[in-house]
């Protein structure tokens, strides 16, 4: 880290404790020892630890999803909906899975990564034939995606068992991510990071790497890179999608056993503002990620421990994001090209 | 009543009921962004405005102090948005979500003590309407003849167009630019007021549901013209209108396909305006200064 990236993080966690500690006071709390509850809520016992990568696990793919496109430049918000798109997707192959068992789960998977490949892939495609601005189309889109599975689970793929609740039959176990021992921990977690350490050195290390900066810091630079712009607009968005598709499929099979509305729970939101707090860069994604995870986790602990509504996490999420963008600001200034 | 008659009675005028908060968020974010900034951060000074503005009302028991309360706490949410991207210069998009996030938080967190609480709206004038459908009917005119017809609107529009010509006429752009985005904050926590107030009538955490990101997608629908701001709520309106009733007529399905139509609608005419942008930068309507930030 260079020295004035130093600096933004700590002016960002000062302002950030600043912040925090007076929301505390202004709803009669002691800042010291909510700053304590949070930590032991997120982290006190092995319980918790699990809770709260459970949590980071679709963070941290939607984080990703938002840096690949970002490398090239491109601000896509459209984790969430791919989160989604990959969820109704690999839900999709599993309800309608006539093959033989045991390649049920690696096409569940596989299913859920191209879902959300393929959602990504329409603001990319809209932003090549007519200059569509990514940021609107896949906001809109996330919303398209959201309620799709509203759609869904109310209609063609309800669970007639399941009583007015709206939402899909099971997963069969043998459809289900393998889960760490008794916690529910899944395989996400293990493919998230082994994605982050590929990305970490594809975006760092190689030749395309190097070419997406090279475009990102001037896209009329494409004849030097032997790098088509439109294309990598296209794969970059894949990427990300493929790797939020996955968020959605694991979300849906492993941690809440089936399809229903409000699967990602913020997820892609948050995955953005860890992206973007990151600098897009892979290693510090991989721990704000981990970071906000633990936070939002904390929630329900707090709630039972400090007797305080679970939203104060998203209160405090909010703050964080706030205070390390406004500290980190001058830094943003004059450096996009695309 | 057959199914058919549920669906159709009185549509207009739930149309108009259901558009009336999302158009006075789409006027205040059509300002916002005529003076050339882009705030995502409405659904958070919605969703603000809507809690605040039922526990005023909860409180003292008046509806309007309600709007009121709803109208200051959302211009309160936009300062921090106004004070990330004018004083610290950081990304519109970034701080419109982080400020989104916030208000999310906030609004979760306050709302709390008010899940199940009854409150007393206003009462239904003849017809069925309300005063907030009125007020946002009279509000349409009012920021169309300001933006385009008076001395400060020709200025909000300069900065919009251009900050480096506006300071050479001698207005002090990040005065405007402030000024605009927490007019925005005002008009949006009015919008998220009249929504609990007045429509559901009750709170629940993230209750606008999207209705201020749609605010931003409409506004382009409308062309950054005030006039047009009401075809375009009244799209949504219609839109929901539909909706509910298709579920009160037992048809749930077709109602939830039906939620996404403002969503794609906004995005088909997105789509439209960026190809025709692209054919010829002067069209389209866009406030100039907008444009360095959608086209990069």
């Amino acid at each position: 880290m260079s020295r004035s990236a130093v600096r933004d993080a700590l002016r960002g966690l000062l302002l950030f404790l600043v912040l925090a500690s007076t929301f505390f006071l202004l709803i009669g709390r002691d800042p010291v020892s909510m700053f304590g509850a949070i930590l032991t809520a997120a982290a006190g016992s092995g319980y918790a630890v699990g809770e709260s990568l459970v949590r980071a696990t679709p963070i941290l793919l939607c984080a990703l999803a938002t840096l690949v496109p970002a490398r090239l430049g491109l601000i896509s918000v459209g984790a969430e909906g791919q989160l989604y798109a990959g969820a109704i997707a690999g839900t999709g192959v599993m309800i309608a899975w006539a093959g033989p068992p045991p390649l049920l789960l690696p096409a569940v998977v596989l299913g859920g990564m191209a879902g959300g490949a393929l959602w990504a892939l329409l603001p990319a495609l809209l932003r090549n034939a007519a200059g569509v601005n990514e940021t609107i189309s896949t906001l809109m889109l996330n919303f398209v995606a959201a309620l799709a599975v509203t759609w869904l689970v109310y209609g063609a793929w309800k669970n007639p068992q399941s009583q007015g609740w709206p939402a899909t039959v099971e997963f069969p176990d043998i459809a289900r991510l393998p889960t760490l021992g008794d916690s529910r921990v899944h395989a996400g977690l293990l493919i998230a990071l082994a994605a982050a350490v590929l990305l970490a050195w594809l975006l760092g290390r190689t030749r395309w790497g190097l070419g997406l900066d090279v475009l990102c810091s001037n896209p009329r630079l494409d004849s030097v890179t032997s790098l088509s712009l439109a294309r990598q607009v296209l794969l970059t968005m894949a990427v990300g999608g493929t790797l939020a598709g996955l968020a959605g499929i694991a979300e849906a099979s492993v941690v809440q056993g089936r399809l229903q509305s409000d699967l990602a729970q913020g997820a892609g939101l948050s995955g953005f503002l860890v992206a973007w707090l990151a600098g897009n860069r892979v290693g510090r994604t991989v721990w704000i990620a981990l970071g906000v995870g633990a936070l939002l986790a904390s929630g329900d602990g707090l709630q039972m421990s400090e007797r305080v509504p679970s939203s104060v996490t998203l209160v405090v999420q909010g703050l964080l994001f706030v205070a390390a963008l406004g500290a980190a600001a001058h830094r943003d200034r004059g450096t996009r090209h695309v | 009543m057959s199914s058919v008659d549920i669906v159709l009675a009185g549509l207009l005028v739930s149309a108009l009921r259901s558009a009336a908060p999302l158009l006075l968020a789409l006027l205040g974010e059509c300002l916002t962004q005529r003076v050339g900034r882009i705030n995502l951060g409405l659904e958070g000074q919605m969703l603000v405005g809507a809690v605040a503005g039922y526990a005023t009302v909860a409180a003292t028991g008046s509806p309007w102090l309600g709007l009121a309360g709803g109208a200051v706490a959302g211009a309160l949410l936009s300062t921090v948005f106004g004070w990330l991207t004018v004083a610290a210069g950081a990304n519109a998009f970034a701080s419109g979500l982080a400020v989104w996030m916030l208000g999310l938080g906030l609004s979760a967190y306050l709302g709390t003590a008010f899940v199940g609480v009854r409150i007393e709206g206003f009462p239904l004038w003849i017809g069925g309407l309300t005063p907030t459908v009125a007020l946002a009917l009279v509000l349409v005119p009012l920021t169309a003849l300001w933006l385009f017809r008076t001395r400060s609107g020709l200025r909000w529009r300069a900065v919009g167009e251009s900050e480096h010509s506006a300071r050479a006429l001698g207005i002090v752009p990040w005065r405007v630019a402030l000024s605009g985005i927490v007019v925005g904050g005002l008009f949006s926590g009015l919008g998220g007021a009249a929504l609990s107030i007045d429509i559901t009538r009750t709170w629940a955490e993230g209750m606008t549901a999207g209705r201020g990101l749609v605010a931003v997608g409409l506004v382009i629908v409308a062309r950054w013209n005030p006039w047009l701001c009401l075809p375009a709520a009244l799209l949504f309106g219609l839109g929901e209108a539909l909706a509910l009733r298709l579920q009160a007529a037992d048809s749930a399905v077709a109602a939830h396909l039906l939620h996404m139509l403002p969503y794609a609608v906004s995005l088909l005419v997105f789509t439209l305006t960026c190809a025709s942008l692209r054919r010829d930068p002067r069209s389209g309507g866009a406030p100039a200064g907008l444009r360095a930030v959608f086209e990069r």
